[in-house]
């Protein structure tokens, strides 16, 4: 996610003049789709799909396109992915002309996905989970690794309702020095309480406990902890701003475990946490400074040139439970795709996206290390991948989800106040009470704006 | 009475297509800024609401705002203060004063101008690098190693002072350069006669120099108010993104955030809309107590 989010960045920095010229075939082809939806024959229709160029390339959608058009005869497919997919597409989408299919994921910088969800502005995909799979016997619901669609992000308004589906897939968690761990004989915490007394010997050892790239990662970290100490129960009413809910025990456990975590972090993370310098604050780990950081499966790929500690070795795992037998929880990061509820096409794209999560299109995303949500799919992977995608089968539950949607409300934003704070609190800026009360503030006024 | 008509015809039709792309370009999107400042909207679809002065009634009432406000403000007082102070100085030394590579401290003085704000907060990140940066590693040889090092960049005490060091070495030159500009029409018989009065280089720094080059000076001053407003948006997104926790937000990163990040484009424009007033109000008082006679020479 934030390999996206810095791609992103990173172009607009480069300021790419690709947004006029990529824009240059849109008019032309708004002309033919228009007239094709009025007669449906077997003239070829125009599939408009855009898609934030991302680690995993812009060639995978290309291939995915293609055999899309092989698939379904009188279709094409027209494709827009773009680093900068906002700028590209939203003059068009202004004067009311929407790509069918986008596939970008909420928590962009941006945040024209979320726009576009507190503007009720998505097309129902419910319905897609019922549908065929092109060229198999099976629905995609059928495919689709259960859980994955009953989350705020996909269902954002609880109605019951799929708005976004789920397309890649990375599950979040701390990540280790493996090799360091076998060289002084620790080992993994499975409790909090092993955590801190890992963290005093460490410390002996001039070793932090903890390092952070941002704090914006702290939303797997905070999501994951939440479920811990209070179930998923606890965590869906924390999720949707319910009354009191950050005065309960549980929410106090939680605030305590992440002020004290802390006070064991590395004291130069917070002038490293930004989008800048976060690799500083990773390498940290590949250094042997600090033991763990919270990040997900992307982190391999985006350290991968990166000098290491002799005999370093990827660890990954689950955060620690608070009490010994307690549930260990990874949080479980996934793209979204979706049809905006002007689509022209929305059938079309309905099929598209069913298509996506037939046995094809997964081999073809498969290759570039893209893991959709689909059974059986983590037996397939091998090297880091198989160690990351099994955390599940080694008893870690998954969570999903995120803050509910709300109507835009003007100057709250919850993320930043609860996990931006986390800066604050490790420079010691900032008390734990005055963070709990900033996170109740933003929690109320979000209250009445939640969508119904 | 033909002539004179045809002439009105002729300056009508030469100024119309500038006309016409000044109210295009400048007019229509500045009173559009005002107008999208009253709808409740998204920013990237065609879905709007009419919300009246709702967006400004809450943002005064946002703790927030004030802070990047404060921040904004800071930045503006101290870049323009000692940005000015150093590019005058500078200035009097290289025009005033037989230096030897006169030039080439020019050329070194202007480059952090030419620099793309990206790099240049590439090169302060490492300098405010905690444990291997050029101004811990100079600190460290006054303290022991072991005391934990100062965090530039991370202690929210610290930060804005830092962005602001950035910001004036990237604006000196650019400053010192227009102010030489105006130093160099000086006479050279007003400061003979001065060494000849016996008054020192001071004096007549104060009574000649600074007198002489204050429409220029006045100029300025409106100058930095703007391109602080603009760069500290270009520095503080490359450089903190905001941080840590908001110390470093300033009124257009702000804007930003609330525009997209928080898809209240509306409210962005409302900031949009007072940062516009401030700004403005801010150069008018400034170039309404720095009025003075204009003299001669």
């Amino acid at each position: 996610m934030r390999k996206i989010i810095n791609l992103a960045l990173a172009a607009t920095m480069t300021l790419g003049l690709t947004a006029c010229s990529s824009n240059s075939s849109t008019p032309a082809s708004t002309d033919s789709s228009s007239t094709t939806t009025t007669t449906p024959t077997a003239e070829t229709r125009t599939l408009k799909f855009a898609a934030l160029e991302t680690a995993y390339g812009a060639d995978v959608w290309k291939e995915i396109g293609a055999a899309f058009e092989k698939a379904t005869p009188n279709v094409k497919v027209e494709m827009t992915i773009d680093k900068n997919i906002e700028d590209v597409i939203g003059p068009t989408m202004k004067s009311g002309d929407f790509p069918d299919v986008i596939h970008l994921a909420v928590g962009q910088k941006k945040g024209l996905t979320e726009t576009f969800i507190k503007d009720n502005n998505l097309t129902d995909l419910t319905d897609v989970l019922s549908m065929k799979i092109p060229g198999e016997s099976v629905t995609v619901k059928d495919k689709l690794i259960p859980g994955f669609t009953d989350t705020t992000i996909t269902n954002p308004y609880s109605d019951g309702k799929t708005y976004l589906m789920p397309m890649f897939y990375s599950p979040c968690g701390l990540f280790y020095n493996a090799g360091l761990f076998e060289q002084k004989g620790w080992k993994v915490p499975t409790t909090w309480d092993e955590m801190w007394a890992l963290g005093d010997k460490a410390k002996a050892e001039g070793i932090s406990l903890f390092s952070y790239p941002t704090t914006g990662y702290f939303d797997a970290f905070f999501y994951a902890l939440l479920n811990e100490v209070g179930g998923p129960e606890f965590f869906t009413k924390a999720m949707n701003y319910s009354e009191g809910v950050w005065q309960t025990p549980e929410a106090t456990q939680a605030f305590d475990l992440i002020t004290k975590l802390a006070s064991y972090t590395e004291k130069t993370v917070p002038a490293n946490a930004n989008k800048d310098n976060f690799q500083k604050n990773q390498q940290l780990i590949l250094d042997n400074k600090a033991l763990f950081m919270p990040n997900g499966t992307w982190v391999v790929g985006e350290m991968a040139k990166a000098p290491r500690a002799d005999g370093f070795k990827w660890g990954f795992t689950s955060l620690p439970a608070v009490k010994e037998g307690g549930d260990r929880y990874s949080y479980t990061f996934f793209e979204q795709m979706w049809v905006p509820a002007k689509a022209q096409n929305a059938d079309l794209a309905k099929q598209f996206i069913s298509f996506l999560y037939s046995d094809e299109a997964a081999a073809i995303f498969a290759k570039v290390g893209a893991i959709q949500p689909i059974k059986g799919m983590s037996e397939k992977l091998d090297g880091d991948n198989k160690l990351f995608y099994s955390i599940y089968d080694n008893g870690a539950k998954a969570s999903m989800g995120a803050f509910a949607t709300t109507d835009s409300v003007e100057g709250v934003n919850i993320s930043d106040t609860t996990f931006g704070t986390v800066d604050s609190l490790v420079t010691g800026a900032k008390t734990e009470q005055q963070w709990i009360d900033a996170i109740t503030k933003a929690s109320d006024a979000l209250r009445g704006a939640l969508k119904k | 009475m033909e002539t004179t008509k045809g002439r009105g015809r002729f300056i009508f039709f030469c100024l119309t297509p500038a006309v016409i792309l000044f109210i295009i370009f400048l007019i229509i999107p500045t009173i559009d800024v005002f107008r999208m400042s009253m709808y409740k909207w998204g920013g990237y679809t065609d879905d709007k609401t009419f919300v009246g002065f709702q967006n400004f009634t809450k943002l005064f009432h946002s703790d927030k705002f004030y802070q990047t406000f404060q921040n904004s403000v800071l930045l503006i007082v101290i870049v323009t203060i000692v940005t000015f102070a150093f590019s005058l100085l500078f200035a009097s030394v290289l025009t005033r004063e037989k230096l030897k590579g006169q030039n080439l401290f020019r050329i070194i003085f202007y480059i952090p101008n030419i620099l793309s704000i990206v790099v240049i907060s590439a090169i302060f990140s490492a300098i405010y690098d905690p444990n291997s940066g050029l101004l811990n590693s100079f600190t460290n040889l006054f303290r022991s190693a072991t005391e934990t090092p100062t965090l530039w960049l991370g202690d929210q005490k610290i930060v804005i002072f830092s962005l602001a060091g950035a910001m004036i070495w990237q604006a000196i030159g650019y400053y010192m350069v227009m102010y030489m500009a105006s130093m160099a029409n000086i006479p050279d018989s007003l400061y003979e006669s001065a060494d000849l009065e016996g008054a020192s280089r001071t004096t007549q720094f104060f009574s000649i120099t600074i007198p002489l080059i204050w429409v220029n000076i006045r100029t300025t001053l409106t100058f930095f108010i703007i391109s602080t407003i603009n760069m500290s948006f270009l520095f503080v997104m490359a450089m903190t993104s905001g941080g840590p926790d908001g110390a470093t937000e300033v009124f257009l990163s702000y804007m930003y955030k609330e525009a997209y990040t928080n898809s209240s484009y509306g409210y962005g424009m409302a900031i949009g809309v007072v940062v516009f007033l401030f700004s403005f109000a801010l150069a008018a008082i400034l170039n309404a107590v720095t009025k003075r006679d204009n003299l001669e020479y």
